[in-house]
């Protein structure tokens, strides 16, 4: 069993190759697998563009941070991005904790990740 | 409006009593992954009815998640293994005891290393490492405690943060 | 580059006897296929029917080898069991995803994992959850969301948790309103889960002037009296219990009372 996760896709306008994910809920231990299934498959698909919609993640832990510093890597290898928006104080604490704030791409909002898209 | 609904509580049940600290509460679950959301969510709340900010709150669910979560992926053995948080409530902290059951030597050694800093101040970042890293940021004090029958305990302490510090506004 | 040979080892667990652990090591490729098979069949004849696959120390997996564990799980759920795998790295479980195994395999983080479940799922074996907590009001509505987030967690569903829920809150705010007055006991409050059903015991120091009154609570016709009287604020807690629950008890005896509850789910 999971703990609550729910994920969104969307295609973003005039750009190939992308989607825009939108996490709901909390990123921790008992739901990696799903997550991981689900992004994976995205990046697999080709769909190696991927901009990450944080507003309404309430929380992530290490074990939640660990999969998103894999997206990035997956997706970097595979020439794409694993863009991050939209990220609450509290998550981009923990983020900042870890010192990945320079690992992962972080935008302050939709518009500005995805000016950045190339 | 805290007034209000303390009297109107009062009304509703009049011999119950208010929160005095320090208080304890202790929550005894099995040694498995699927229990620590509920859990962690409910030190949150414990939290917050106790008067403590929301950010304080959300902080040690970050703290207890990370020492649970540890517990059960390296403090378990057997299928049975129940682990036991132990909430101290104070007014101005709160201090988490977490015991398990105490893992196998390789898992020990693990834990040691995770916790261990060298002579440059660096942490060896293992998966494990990364989790207590977070625990040590967000509290003023960890020790972890590996007794002679290997059983292991976490005690973490975070004091009530400086009301200005809650209203410190955000970049 | 070298292929690692491929080393199985089959352990048995004690206390659950359909169970069989195979730690597989080395690289898994079309040449392992047969040996795989062979190792199945012994466990098949051992009667063994839940497989968990160790593949801490596996290097490399082959879509050959893959192929072959499809064949042995389907043949394992013929008999009501399965093939789980456990202890894979983020490397290998991507590597699964790729080729569409994650949509047919459980997949575990570790081997304990992969037994809690079939404990739960097969054997139908509950689970304990123990909270002990000061008598305070407050801390009653974070108990019973505690309570029924578990519930949810463990697979029952949101009209089941609701109710346990309700239970919950009922019996923890009745404990804390009949408790001792100036006690400074602590209120016990234990939870077995199990895929069928829920029991709920709430134990405190009562108060034996009160403990009166909340016995004949019980009593039906005082149930409905109190239901049917609009001015009475509290009273009906355990009327409500009693209408969701499948059994409630109360048992006061010198250490203190305790209320009982079981509840079947449902959904």
């Amino acid at each position: 069993m999971e703990s609550q996760i729910e994920l969104s896709f969307e295609d973003i306008r005039g750009k190939q190759c992308a989607k825009l994910i939108r996490f709901i809920g909390d990123l921790d231990a008992t739901n990696i697998e799903f997550v991981l299934e689900k992004v994976c498959n995205l990046i697999n698909e080709g769909i190696v563009n991927i901009i990450a919609d944080f507003k309404q993640l309430r929380y992530v832990n290490s074990t939640g941070l660990g999969i998103l510093l894999h997206f990035s890597k997956t997706a970097r290898e595979k020439g794409g991005c694993f863009k991050i928006a939209n990220i609450n104080e509290n998550v981009y604490e923990i983020i900042e904790i870890i010192g990945a704030t320079t690992l992962l791409e972080i935008y302050d909002d939709l518009d500005e990740a995805t000016a950045a898209l190339t | 409006m805290a007034k209000t609904e303390d009297n109107n509580e009062k009304k509703v049940f009049p011999y119950c009593r208010k929160i005095s600290f320090p208080f304890s509460v202790n929550v005894r679950f099995p040694g498995d992954l699927d229990y620590i959301p509920a859990v962690r969510k409910f030190v949150s709340e414990l939290l917050q009815v106790s008067n403590f900010s929301s950010k304080f709150a959300y902080r040690s669910e970050i703290i207890v998640d990370e020492i649970c979560n540890n517990a059960v992926a390296y403090g378990c053995r057997t299928d049975d293994a129940q682990i036991e948080l132990v909430n101290s409530i104070f007014d101005d902290r709160i201090e988490f005891t977490i015991r398990d059951q105490g893992g196998t030597k390789d898992n020990l050694r693990r834990l040691k290393t995770a916790v261990k800093t060298d002579a440059d101040g660096k942490k060896e970042q293992t998966q494990q490492g990364l989790g207590l890293e977070i625990v040590r940021m967000l509290s003023e004090r960890l020790d972890v405690v590996i007794d002679e029958e290997n059983l292991t305990s976490v005690h973490v302490v975070r004091k009530r943060e400086d009301d200005r510090e809650e209203l410190r506004p955000s970049n | 580059m070298t292929t690692q040979r491929m080393e199985i080892d089959i352990q048995e667990v004690p206390g659950a006897e359909g169970v069989a652990i195979l730690h597989f090591s080395g690289d898994l490729i079309s040449e392992s296929v047969r040996r795989i098979n062979e190792c199945f069949s012994a466990v098949g004849k051992k009667g063994k029917t839940y497989a968990i696959v160790d593949m801490t120390e596996v290097s490399l997996i082959s879509s050959a080898a893959l192929g072959e564990f499809m064949g042995c799980r389907k043949r394992l759920i013929e008999q009501h069991g399965d093939l789980v795998f456990s202890g894979l790295d983020l490397e290998m479980r991507t590597k699964l995803n790729l080729m569409g195994a994650t949509k047919i395999f459980r997949i575990y983080t570790d081997i304990r994992t992969a037994l809690n479940s079939y404990k739960w799922e097969i054997e139908r074996q509950p689970e304990k959850i123990h909270v002990s907590f000061p008598p305070y009001l407050k801390i009653v509505p974070p108990l019973r969301q505690l309570v029924s987030r578990i519930a949810r967690q463990k697979g029952y569903g949101n009209r089941d948790s609701f109710r346990i829920e309700t239970i919950v809150d009922e019996i923890c705010n009745n404990a804390v309103e009949h408790g001792k007055p100036g006690a400074d006991d602590l209120i016990d409050l234990s939870v077995i889960i199990d895929p069928d059903k829920i029991e709920i015991d709430v134990r405190n120091m009562s108060d034996p002037d009160k403990v009166a009154s909340l016995t004949a609570l019980l009593l039906p016709e005082n149930a409905e009296v109190d239901k049917l009287k609009p001015d009475v604020k509290r009273g009906r807690g355990l009327t409500l219990i009693k209408m969701l629950s499948d059994k409630l008890s109360v048992e006061c005896t010198d250490r203190g009372t305790s209320v009982r509850v079981k509840k079947v789910r449902e959904e």
